[in-house]
């Protein structure tokens, strides 16, 4: 349901990745067949289902989740909360606090078309929260800018 | 410095991971000390912050002993991090926070200034044209009673009778139409 707003794109990046061959990025589950695109088309709940699995993994390492994270957040929708919960929960399996915060953000930022989404968005994974210990970009302040960046023109003098 | 080779001899796999192993050596001396985390945007060991692209190829900082002990702390309990160690790791992983990244930088200030004064050079070098560069307009246009002679024929002639200019004309009374 969040991806109502949203048209889906298949990611596109499977093969190897490096030269250690990475391609455990999840594959498409193959829904109906009777397209002529070579898109598959999956249901919304089939790709919840999909990067459920994938960030739910125990053994997921820090490029897969970052390569997830990329992906999903590169796609014009908002993920599931179920999606977010699983992602947290892997940055806690990894130790990588900065992570959450960072996929927070992103989320916030896809969540701009209603201003009603953010909102569900955390109160749906506020339990998470409160039970690793991850707060908020607000809560940190990262709501507003906080440094600023030194302007390329005097950087070198 | 050229350490990829222009013709390589047969391309085996050791010759290509050769390759790629001092590829990746250039990489690691421009980065130093940081941590290589991810795939990044095409392999290489970037750092960009893009608010599509969440997670670059490498962590921000290098690592030094604060922030290890900081990551230490970082594998207990998340609750026992202060709001300071929390900014501290995000701020060791990432450069600039997303609000950071897309406030306003005034940018459309100077934009619009040169903009304008583009406008208005192009508008000077206009009347250097015509008063140094253009020859003067002919009679046909300058002298009145030409121009009306010119319009007369117009009428007469029936240009534009339907919507236009000779629609405009009363034929019957010889003057324009009320």
């Amino acid at each position: 349901m969040m991806r109502l707003f949203s048209q889906r794109m298949q990611t596109a990046v499977r093969g190897s990745l490096t030269a250690v061959n990475r391609n455990m990025q999840p594959a498409a589950a193959t829904g109906a067949a009777r397209f002529m695109s070579h898109e598959v088309q999956e249901t919304d709940e089939e790709f919840d289902a999909r990067y459920v699995a994938y960030f739910s993994r125990p053994d997921i390492d820090g490029w897969e989740v970052r390569k997830g994270m990329n992906n999903l957040i590169g796609m014009d929708l908002v993920p599931d909360p179920k999606i977010i919960i699983a992602a947290l929960r892997a940055c806690r399996r990894l130790n990588d606090y900065s992570l959450t915060t960072r996929f927070l953000e992103a989320v916030k930022m896809r969540a701009e078309t209603n201003k009603d989404i953010y909102p569900y968005v955390l109160q749906e994974i506020k339990p998470v929260l409160e039970e690793l210990g991850i707060s908020t970009p607000e809560e940190l302040g990262y709501d507003k800018p906080e440094l600023a960046l030194k302007s390329v023109f005097d950087v070198h003098g | 410095m050229a350490l990829l080779r222009v013709i390589p001899r047969k391309a085996t796999p050791s010759v290509f991971m050769q390759q790629v192993a001092r590829l990746h050596n250039i990489e690691r001396d421009k980065i130093g000390n940081r941590e290589v985390v991810g795939w990044g945007i095409n392999g290489m060991y970037s750092y960009v912050d893009h608010i599509a692209f969440p997670m670059p190829a490498i962590r921000f900082k290098e690592n030094s002993p604060e922030i290890m002990a900081l990551k230490e702390r970082e594998k207990g309990d998340w609750k026992k991090l202060s709001v300071e160690d929390k900014k501290a790791l995000y701020r060791a992983s990432f450069c600039q926070t997303y609000s950071e990244m897309r406030a306003p930088d005034g940018r459309w200030k100077s934009i619009t200034g040169w903009v304008l004064f583009g406008i208005s050079c192009s508008f000077w070098i206009y009347i250097w044209e015509k008063l140094f560069v253009y020859p003067p307009m002919p009679d046909t246009i300058t002298n009145i009673e030409k121009r009306q002679a010119q319009l007369k024929r117009m009428i007469d002639i029936r240009v534009d009778p339907i919507d236009g200019l000779s629609s405009k004309w009363d034929y019957e009374n010889n003057r324009w139409k009320k």
